[in-house]
């Protein structure tokens, strides 16, 4: 046995959800232009299919591209200082996709380390995630490559999977999801299966030796040299978490701030000394493939990478870890992690 | 025409004539193609050219990396080789030292790019070696701003309204600057951080302030390629903003940025026969 519910249903109660105050988070098709997550107005906004997936990710449901951490106001000799407002609406996520949903559970190690971060955690806490199965890929999906698949649950509260007549079996993965849909599925002897997910295309543990055993190889600037050197690629990934802080305002009012931030950019490490250790597009899109497939592994366990191919889709060049790193298994024969300099570069 | 293509890069990059051929590579038909350098006379057949060959490749001919592999000879569609006239107007290229080998183009993009619908440099006009033939039809001035005359028919409220769902989108990923081939400041008014000139955040203000900026740069000298609107990971149609703009040089200066090599910038020029009284 197992639990449906109709996609028509879904929608009415996104409807509900918006009007009981809730804040609902899911795929928008504007126009014209790409399928993007937003936050939603209205039921009729939402697009469940025709699509592999958003150009964004739902990372902004939990870590926002901008959010106050507290402000300042100057009023004669009086300094008042004032904390964000607390959170307290629920958010629920529709329509995420497996590769979305993993990319909560990898962002938890990071935001929950040595520093428990209280913006990210209380986000997190309020959110659920129903996630829809993928039925359709497309080249630059690699899912499989790093260990999730077009119904992996992972991070997911509930599961959907399409039956083809207008409704989702429903898997409930967490209490969160269950309470959330509870009595509001029906009992069906039809359970859903997804198409297979894409070929896998390369195998993370060979990656990490490659990058691990060429860093000074003259072959990452070779291989990223039409890079343009824009964020796209880290804004629209689901797993790029990299924050700046920066203090906006003037002499009587102001506030600082967390903004993202991305390693492509010349002035992510640029030194107050005018020094900057990573001078070349070459070194920023190396250490980028560093930090998702060997620094991130190596404290973590696990890659950062959900294989959602947006770094590849949203490229204006067409570069990205996939397109990189397919490259880089051709050149470098791996044998054992000493001898694996990169001798045709 | 390809194999024409590939037959003169061989031979500037075997004769010493380039250091390097950039140009387009693609791996899959059905997918864009992407910029390669081309260093071997050897690999030149990697090079392609066809209707999805869409990056502006002259962008690349100011970065410290190209530079820094000699000679450069570009292959340039129409569009992209006003940009190219401009650069040299600026004194950013010296064209005499590079190579600029023009493509006859009927339009890229599946489906076509909004620009090659009121495009009217098909033919490059002042490309070394022009491969290929297409024909440059005039577009009047009616057509080549009809998005621009359809836009200003809203109200202003209705106008702010639009541009204020189109920036709220903005995540400041600043793909449109990076793919300008005219956005070459080594250091962007928007990385200025002591004192930081512009917010950083990706908010509402610190968008228009981005955006707006950019846009007064770029008056008057973007040269219409629209590969910011291309790059917007989140489809921001910049194009309306330099569109805007342009509209106003040529209907207050009869000048069209890229067009005429020997004009002078209408930035940088000044004329005793202006119509303003404050800059005579």
């Amino acid at each position: 046995m197992s639990e449906i519910i109709s996609q028509e249903k879904l929608r009415r109660l996104v409807g509900e959800w918006i009007s009981a105050g809730k804040r609902v988070y899911g795929p928008r098709r504007p126009k014209p232009g790409p399928v993007l997550y937003a936050w939603l107005k209205a039921a009729d906004e939402l697009l469940l299919d025709g699509y592999v997936r958003p150009a964004n990710s739902i990372k902004e449901v939990v870590f926002p591209r901008h959010e106050v951490l507290y402000s300042y106001r100057l009023e004669g000799k009086k300094i008042s200082m004032g904390e964000p407002e607390p959170l307290s609406a629920e958010r629920i996520v529709v329509g995420a996709r497996p590769c979305d949903a993993a990319s909560l559970t990898i962002l938890d190690h990071v935001f929950n380390w040595d520093y428990k971060d209280s913006f990210y955690n209380r986000r997190r806490e309020l959110t659920t995630v129903i996630t829809v199965a993928c039925s359709r890929h497309d080249a630059h999906c690699f899912c499989t490559s790093v260990g999730l698949a077009p119904d992996a649950e992972r991070g997911s509260d509930v599961l959907l999977i399409d039956l083809g007549d207008g409704s989702y079996e429903a898997r409930c993965v967490t209490e969160k999801g269950r309470k959330l849909l509870a009595g509001l599925t029906e009992q069906s002897s039809k359970t859903g299966r997804v198409p297979p997910g894409p070929e896998p295309k390369f195998d993370p543990s060979e990656i990490r030796s490659i990058l691990e055993g060429n860093f000074d190889s003259p072959l990452w600037q070779e291989l990223t040299l039409r890079c343009m050197g824009c964020g796209a690629c880290s804004y629209s990934c689901p797993t790029c978490h990299c924050f700046d802080i920066a203090d906006e305002g003037n002499a009587r009012a102001g506030a600082r701030a967390r903004n993202w931030d991305s390693c492509q950019f010349g002035l992510f490490t640029l030194h107050a000394s005018g020094h900057n250790p990573r001078t070349r597009q070459g070194q920023r899109q190396r250490q980028r493939l560093l930090h998702k497939f060997s620094i991130y592994p190596a404290k973590f366990g696990e890659v950062l990478c959900t294989g959602c191919g947006n770094c590849t889709r949203n490229c204006p060049v067409s570069l990205g870890v996939q397109t990189v790193l397919q490259q880089a298994v051709k050149r470098v024969p791996v044998t054992n992690g000493s001898e694996t300099a990169a001798k045709s570069a | 025409m390809l194999e024409e293509l590939r037959q003169t890069c061989r031979a500037l990059l075997a004769d010493g004539k380039a250091d390097v051929v950039i140009g387009y590579a693609q791996d899959d038909p059905a997918m864009p193609a992407y910029p390669v350098f081309v260093t071997r006379p050897e690999d030149a057949d990697r090079l392609v050219w066809n209707e999805m060959c869409l990056p502006n490749l002259v962008a690349y001919l100011t970065r410290p990396e190209i530079k820094a592999l000699g000679k450069p000879a570009v292959v340039v569609k129409g569009c992209d080789e006003r940009a190219l006239v401009v650069l040299a107007r600026e004194g950013q290229v010296d064209r005499g030292e590079m190579v600029a080998i023009g493509v006859a183009c009927d339009g890229v993009g599946k489906p076509r790019e909004a620009k090659c619908s009121i495009c009217d440099v098909h033919q490059p006009r002042y490309a070394d070696v022009v491969m290929g033939q297409a024909k440059n039809e005039p577009v009047d001035a009616a057509a080549r701003y009809a998005e621009v005359e359809e836009f200003l028919k809203k109200t202003p409220v209705e106008r702010m309204a639009f541009w204020r769902e189109e920036l709220s989108r903005c995540v400041k990923c600043y793909a449109c600057r990076q793919v300008c081939p005219l956005c070459y400041c080594t250091r962007c008014i928007a990385d200025k951080n002591q004192p930081q000139c512009i917010d950083t955040s990706a908010t509402l203000k610190g968008n228009f302030a981005w955006h707006l900026t950019r846009a007064f740069h770029l008056a008057g000298r973007c040269a219409g390629c629209d590969e910011c609107t291309r790059a917007c990971p989140v489809g921001i149609n910049l194009r309306l903003l330099n569109l805007t703009l342009a509209r106003s040089a040529e209907a207050q200066f009869g000048y069209r940025s890229g067009m005429d090599p020997e004009a002078k910038p209408v930035v940088g020029s000044y004329s005793l026969q202006d119509k303003e009284e404050f800059i005579r």
